[in-house]
């Protein structure tokens, strides 16, 4: 049992205010994770939760306890660090006893503890090795070690696969969720990759600017999204962006005029008033599909990647909306050409003027 | 590599040979001193080498002052006693500035610098009477006391800057699992810190050895408790100077030294850029 409680978490460092009015419910046994750009405050706000730092004001509850004010070890928390943070002079065998050590448990049952940990890690072969002689995943796996041997309640990660290569940052997004099954206990991870939040999170809190963005499911983020930089934020490749003259509400949704489409109705939710002005619409570039007819939105194609099982395709529409489209593998188009897109009016966001996103009626089931 | 072209080399190693020929030369000439009859030293002209030169200065030492051995181990043990209560202060207060804030940190610390500059010969007459109130005057304490006051500020600047590269994280992570301060200090900081520790402890034992013949001969009057540098001024009557015998007692003198230098060398270049790439 460990659920995690915010409560309205300040935090400032000075004048500059980093987290504003922090509010998280983290169920027990649920993979969090926190993803932002670089300085929104996810860093900061993991270190509170770990009691690295204190909160200019709110409250912290593990449990149902108030921990605001409690030493790490108290709260029940352990903490996988982004460098690793293993110590050099000791080999990993000592690096993974080194809480156990602090704890003053009898000799025996380190060994028993330690031989546990490195078993599950696959570490048993390495236990003599110092720090310097390892790769940099079985460093990572040392690193995890050392959290799991004193069996915490929560387990806090700060971007533990950053400083590694593209395949094994692959292999080890697999391992730390089978870790997760094996362990059962309450996650918070912080990332800045949007990758590893939709791979491995029950639920992800984006956060910008030091304020929560959205808190839903992997699936939730990316097929409601709340707001624009959350659109633009989840999901790979990101989201297409363009300003459009609105026509008119209904019960059914708003019209917008695309460029060469003309009126287009898309079901969102909305109330009549919001109607007049520019609005912006998202559409992902995996909802875009090549134009059977004349009709469709023209992007310039600058450049072309294509992937094999996929075509990306990015270019420019209507003046400078900088557009990308994720077409199929052997689809027929060249650099330099102007093609036709047209996507379902369903696979349409539409933000109003405050960047705040109008609750789409038609999404896949797979959200729920 | 061939980062220098061949005219750089070759300013570089002449360079060096003038720099070295400054340094190195005297002790040369000490050590032909030590080997030549007293009576060959004021020979005109001077002649570098001759028949007559021996070791025997070296056995005379021994006899012309009885108590050299006692004042070399005086020497070794002032500067080995003043290291180690100069580092006992510097070890905690080097990690207090390297990771805490607090008020006047950056006041005390330019302090330190500003200590540096008074030379200890100014504060002799302070010092004294400071002693004399807490009853060190000729004792071992004398010496070592102020000699290790003087030495904290430049230690406490070197560790600081050295403690200051051990990643955070890894106290943090400590931190997290439990650990106190010092339990910290003992078992993550210190064993990272072996190598600035030897460059702090050799620069720190270097000024001790240095410093000890001004406070020697203000401070003590004993003779059991005289360092080499105050003793060999036995070697100096009220006729004559027996320069080979002083020579020869000064080479002897430095031996130890030369040798714990000899032994840590290793580390104090390691030490030295140690940190300097990222590991």
């Amino acid at each position: 049992m460990a659920t995690v409680s915010l409560k309205s978490i300040i935090k400032k460092f000075d004048e500059t205010q980093v987290l504003y009015d922090i509010n998280l419910d983290i169920v027990d046994k649920e993979f969090i994770v926190f993803v932002g750009p670089s300085g929104c405050g996810k860093t900061t706000l993991l270190r509170i939760i770990a009691g690295l730092e204190e909160a200019t004001n709110g409250e912290i509850e593990i449990d149902g306890v108030n921990v605001s004010s409690a030493h790490p070890i108290e709260r029940g928390i352990s903490m996988v660090f982004q460098s690793y943070a293993l110590y050099p002079h000791l080999n990993v065998f000592e690096n993974i006893a080194f809480p156990l050590r602090v704890a003053k448990l009898p000799k025996l049952e380190i060994e028993k503890l330690v031989m546990r940990a490195a078993e599950t890690l696959q570490l048993t072969d390495r236990l003599k090795f110092k720090p310097g002689q390892l790769s940099g995943g079985q460093r990572q796996r040392v690193a995890i070690g050392r959290s799991i041997v004193r069996n915490p309640k929560v387990f806090l990660f700060d971007e533990p696969l950053s400083n590694l290569d593209a395949a094994l940052r692959g292999e080890m997004r697999v391992e730390l969720a089978k870790l997760r099954k094996s362990l059962d206990a309450t996650m918070i991870y912080v990332t800045h990759d949007q990758v590893e939040a939709m791979t491995m999170a029950d639920r992800i809190v984006v956060l910008s600017e030091g304020k929560v963005e959205q808190f839903g499911t992997p699936m939730e983020l990316y097929h409601r999204p709340k707001t624009k930089f959350v659109a633009g934020f989840i999901g790979h490749p990101k989201m297409n962006f363009l300003k459009v003259p609105s026509l008119s509400a209904n019960s059914k949704g708003i019209s917008v005029e695309l460029p060469e489409i003309g009126e287009q109705l898309l079901p969102v939710e909305t109330s009549a008033k919001e109607i007049s002005g520019d609005l912006e619409i998202g559409i992902r570039p995996e909802d875009l599909k090549l134009s059977k007819t004349a009709k469709g939105l023209p992007m310039k194609v600058e450049v072309m990647e294509r992937l094999g099982s996929s075509t990306l395709v990015y270019g420019s529409v209507s003046l400078n909306h900088k557009f990308c489209a994720l077409l199929k593998g052997d689809a027929l188009v060249g650099e330099g050409e102007t093609i036709k897109l047209v996507a379902s009016p369903s696979s349409f966001h539409v933000f109003d003027s405050n960047g705040d996103a109008m609750r789409r009626r038609e999404v896949p089931e797979v959200i729920n | 590599m061939g980062k220098y072209t061949l005219l750089q080399k070759t300013g570089l190693y002449l360079a060096m040979t003038v720099f070295m020929t400054f340094i190195l030369l005297p002790f040369l000439e000490m050590f032909m001193a030590s080997l030549r009859p007293l009576e060959h030293l004021f020979r005109s002209p001077y002649q570098f080498w001759s028949n007559d030169m021996s070791f025997q200065a070296y056995f005379d030492i021994w006899n012309t002052v009885p108590m050299l051995a006692r004042y070399i181990f005086n020497s070794v043990f002032l500067a080995s006693v003043t290291t180690a209560l100069c580092l006992s202060f510097v070890i905690p207060a080097a990690y207090a500035y390297a990771r805490f804030h607090f008020k006047g940190k950056s006041v005390t610390l330019g302090l330190f610098l500003a200590v540096n500059m008074f030379a200890g010969a100014v504060l002799l007459i302070p010092l004294y009477k400071l002693l004399r109130s807490m009853g060190l005057l000729n004792t071992y304490a004398a010496m070592f006391v102020p000699g290790a006051a003087f030495l904290v500020p430049t230690g406490i600047w070197l560790l600081k800057s050295y403690l200051e590269k051990i990643p955070i994280e890894l106290e943090e992570s400590a931190w997290i699992d439990g650990a106190s301060r010092i339990y910290i200090l003992r078992k993550v900081v210190i064993p990272l810190a072996v190598p600035g520790l030897i460059v702090v402890g050799v620069a720190t034992f270097i000024g001790a050895y240095a410093q000890q013949f001004l406070f020697a001969i203000t401070f003590n009057q004993k003779r059991e408790f005289m360092p080499l540098p105050a003793g060999i001024f036995e070697f100096v009557g009220y006729q004559s100077v027996i320069w080979n015998q002083l020579m020869a007692a000064s080479i002897v003198g430095i031996i130890p030294v030369l040798l714990i230098f000899l032994f840590l060398q290793r580390y104090l270049v390691e030490g030295l850029t140690k940190g300097a790439l990222k590991g």
